[in-house]
């Protein structure tokens, strides 16, 4: 069995995807993944649904998304063991190393604040990669065309500000 | 805690959404189909940032550019209905600001993110607690944020906006995106650790 699938079967898998969960005989709903986390925080830190209006809003997506991300994660876990052969515990990646620094501090501080911010950003514009790229786009949405545009052109400046330009040497 | 974990089983089953078999189907497939094309990788994200890698933009355009028809003509036949989000200038300019600042640094999005984690990247994990305290954040100053956000303008789509040539545009659309999939060059920074464990 293959190793990995080329971006194209990744590709036109996802839109098949997407359409099912869209579609009436699957879920009749975009997909979504960042909805989960406020509920999840919700559950986490015992918030009254009652006294935080946001909790109530996300009551809905955020099971299905909870549910979703279970399987998610079962997939995920059995394709990386068995597939792409690509489980292991890690702590750096790689190209972290190759174009940062070689700091484990580093790198665990910065993921804190990314996954922070990543989810204040999702939940401010109202979806994330999924709800947006994919299931917004998708709908041909100005909403997503908008957020879509704004994050292609925030992640290549990022990118190019704060990671250095050639590999660094080990 | 218990009981609200279960509830979101509830939850889900009495939603019109799919039952929690089908719905947590369609996160098993999501979870084959972003680890089997690597996708969830940090080289392939935060490289997508440096433009040392263009696997995701690629897969991205074209999935949007096919489900765009396709989802079109499902909606006429009346197999499924559109559902899009709000235009919020403030959430979205500002919110997508800080997200792909955040998507670049951190090399994940909110769904790759768990997939990660399933395949061992202890890093993730971190990132994973800070985005739990983003959601608390957030629940917590929803008002707050509420007025960044700003009022909804309406929820316009290219379908609704050029109404009498919805069919013409959603085609342009759709197939102006698989073009451009194909045309983004394909660039790949492969990660040495993962090779290695093939090899051995």
């Amino acid at each position: 069995m293959p190793r990995r699938i080329s971006w194209w079967v990744g590709g036109i898998l996802m839109a098949l995807l997407l359409l099912f969960t869209f579609s009436t005989l699957g879920a009749g709903r975009p997909f979504g993944a960042s909805t989960y986390v406020p509920y999840f925080a919700g559950i986490l830190f015992d918030l009254d649904p009652q006294k935080y209006p946001y909790l109530q809003e996300v009551h809905n997506a955020g099971a299905w998304e909870g549910v979703m991300l279970l399987g998610a994660l079962v997939g995920g876990f059995f394709t990386s063991v068995f597939i792409t052969k690509s489980f292991r515990f890690s702590i750096m990646p790689t190209g972290w190393k190759k174009y940062k620094n070689n700091s484990v501090m580093s790198r665990l501080v910065w993921s804190f604040i990314s996954g922070f911010l990543l989810i204040i950003g999702a939940r401010m514009a109202g979806g994330c990669t999924s709800g947006h790229f994919l299931s917004g786009m998708g709908q041909t949405a100005i909403s997503s065309m908008i957020f879509g545009g704004v994050v292609l052109i925030t992640l290549v400046v990022t990118g190019k500000l704060f990671y250095s330009k050639e590999a660094l040497d080990d | 805690m218990i009981d609200r974990i279960l509830g979101m089983f509830t939850t889900v089953s009495q939603e019109p959404h799919g039952s929690v078999w089908i719905v947590f189907l369609i996160g098993v497939a999501f979870g084959v189909i972003v680890q089997y094309s690597r996708v969830d990788k940090f080289e392939k994200i935060a490289g997508f940032a440096m433009l040392r890698d263009t696997v995701v933009p690629k897969m991205l355009f074209l999935a949007i550019g096919i489900a765009s028809i396709a989802l079109y003509f499902m909606v006429e036949a009346g197999y499924a209905s559109f559902h899009p989000k709000p235009v919020m200038l403030g959430g979205l300019i500002i919110g997508g600001i800080i997200f792909g600042a955040a998507m670049a640094i951190f090399g994940k999005c909110p769904g790759t993110g768990p997939i990660s984690i399933a395949e061992g990247r202890i890093d993730v994990m971190v990132g994973a607690v800070g985005g739990i305290f983003g959601g608390l954040v957030f629940t917590v100053y929803f008002d707050t944020f509420k007025k960044i956000i700003g009022e909804s303008l309406g929820k316009p789509t290219l379908v609704s906006l050029f109404q009498g040539h919805e069919t013409l545009v959603v085609l342009i659309f759709g197939i102006g995106l698989i073009i451009i999939s194909i045309m983004i060059p394909l660039r790949e920074e492969l990660d040495n650790e993962d090779l290695k464990q093939l090899e051995s």
